[in-house]
């Protein structure tokens, strides 16, 4: 067995004084893909939020180790330059910020957090433009404002250039095809799919089975009202599929 | 065209112009922190094809009183004037943005626009924006524009959670706010306005 990457434990998390997570346990090692399926509002996207840090959710109870450090204690950056990654369900514009701009930030703050020396300015745009045709960007989409005016399509596409740009170890992937076409959908699948290492893994939180035909996941869960009610293989994907999310419970 | 830039409190800026048939001119105004500053300022577009571009930026991130008020008159027809004003104001700051744009009757086909725009950082600042028009002709385009807000919250946290440290996304979202104005700034005053981020 590999090494346990993130250890969750009776996790209870609340957004406005509501409570949407009511005790989730998890446990995901290095190498191991996961999937978190379920109905709307079960509380998914609350589950990647509250990994990622967002401030607006409350954590009232339980504990999350992410190899071995108290990530809750831990601030959004700080847990970013620790190598977790959250793909948003809504990628957010930011108005007069390219992504040229935005992702030499990133990158230089996480090296400098690992201590690792700064990139040339050679050394960045040959990274930059590796990442961007992992998910097949043209040279323009560097100088776009971040977001402001993408498609659906390419506001995932520019999720995981992200991802690849740091190369996380814990991957969140929140929705990400949701609003894809086919051929979107491919080339974010494609891209995720070569990032996979054995040191590494991922959480792909979802509604549907689609993704999951492309990023074959290792552990499959059902999340409904705040708890995991099943966790299984490949199988709960059909199972999910045939017949719904009635007809599983805890 | 030239672009004239004021800073306010280290050059003598102009209290008013007369452009004359054809004259275009660009000015940028430039109220730096710690600068207390009242500023009247009067531009008659006095000749046909007259043609003004006039921006301004205001930065208060603590304390201080900004007073501006921005008369542009359109006395004939034909001419075209252009406004932004942009600032951010946080601590315990006042500003209060006056801007009237006057089209004078027969002053046909005038084009003329302003925007006021203003970012605050704390609940205790305030911006007091009035942006108004008189207008006594029928054939014209004029338009004006206020907003005043706060720092988008989810923006700072999609740039943490790349691992953007959190004094340098807030950095980075008011300079984006900013570049329109800053754009018309040589490097070295662009630098020193950004170096005077909070």
């Amino acid at each position: 067995m590999n090494k346990v990457l993130l250890e969750i434990k009776n996790l209870h998390a609340s957004v406005e004084g509501k409570e949407i997570l009511k005790g989730v346990d998890l446990t995901i090692r290095r190498g191991e893909v996961h999937a978190v399926m379920g109905p709307n509002g079960a509380g998914k996207s609350t589950l990647g939020s509250v990994l990622a840090g967002r401030p607006t959710y409350e954590v009232t109870a339980g504990s999350i180790l992410y190899d071995g450090r108290d990530l809750l204690s831990l601030s959004p950056e700080e847990r970013s330059w620790a190598g977790l990654f959250l793909s948003f369900q809504y990628p957010v514009e930011i108005p007069g910020v390219s992504i040229t701009n935005f992702m030499k930030a990133a990158v230089a703050a996480r090296r400098k957090a690992q201590g690792l020396p700064e990139l040339t300015p050679g050394g960045y745009l040959k990274l930059l433009k590796e990442k961007m045709a992992l998910v097949k960007m043209k040279g323009e989409f560097a100088r776009r404002e971040v977001n402001v005016g993408f498609s659906g399509g390419e506001k995932k596409r520019n999720e995981v250039f992200q991802m690849a740009m740091l190369e996380p170890t814990l991957s969140i992937l929140d929705e990400t095809d949701s609003g894809l076409d086919v051929d979107a959908l491919r080339i974010v699948a494609e891209g995720v799919q070569q990032l996979r290492t054995p040191e590494n893994a991922a959480i792909v939180i979802t509604h549907y089975q689609r993704l999951l035909d492309y990023i074959v996941p290792d552990v499959v869960h059902v999340l409904k009202e705040g708890r995991i009610v099943r966790t299984g293989g490949r199988e709960l994907v059909d199972q999910i599929e045939r017949e719904g999310y009635e007809s599983i419970d805890g | 065209m030239d672009n004239r830039i004021y800073v306010i409190g280290r050059d003598c800026a102009p209290q008013h112009l007369r452009l004359d048939a054809g004259e275009k001119v660009s000015m940028t105004l430039v109220i730096l922190p710690g600068t207390d500053a009242q500023l009247a300022l009067e531009i008659d577009l006095a000749g046909p094809g007259a043609s003004l571009d006039l921006a301004g930026l205001y930065l208060c991130p603590e304390a201080g009183q900004v007073d501006l008020r921005v008369l542009v008159r359109h006395a004939v027809g034909g001419c075209s004037s252009r406004q932004l004003f942009k600032g951010i104001v946080g601590g315990t700051a006042r500003v209060c943005f006056d801007g009237l744009i006057y089209v004078a009757p027969d002053a046909q086909k005038t084009e003329a626009y302003q925007e006021n725009h203003s970012l605050l950082l704390s609940d205790t600042a305030r911006v007091e924006s009035r942006p108004q028009l008189e207008i006594y002709a029928d054939d014209v385009q004029c338009s004006h524009g206020a907003t005043t807000g706060y720092l988008n919250p989810d923006e700072l946290f999609y740039m943490r959670s790349r691992g953007i440290p959190e004094a340098q996304a807030r950095h980075l979202q008011m300079q984006a706010f900013l570049a329109p104005v800053i754009r018309r700034l040589p490097d070295a005053l662009a630098e020193e306005i950004h170096a005077s981020l909070p």
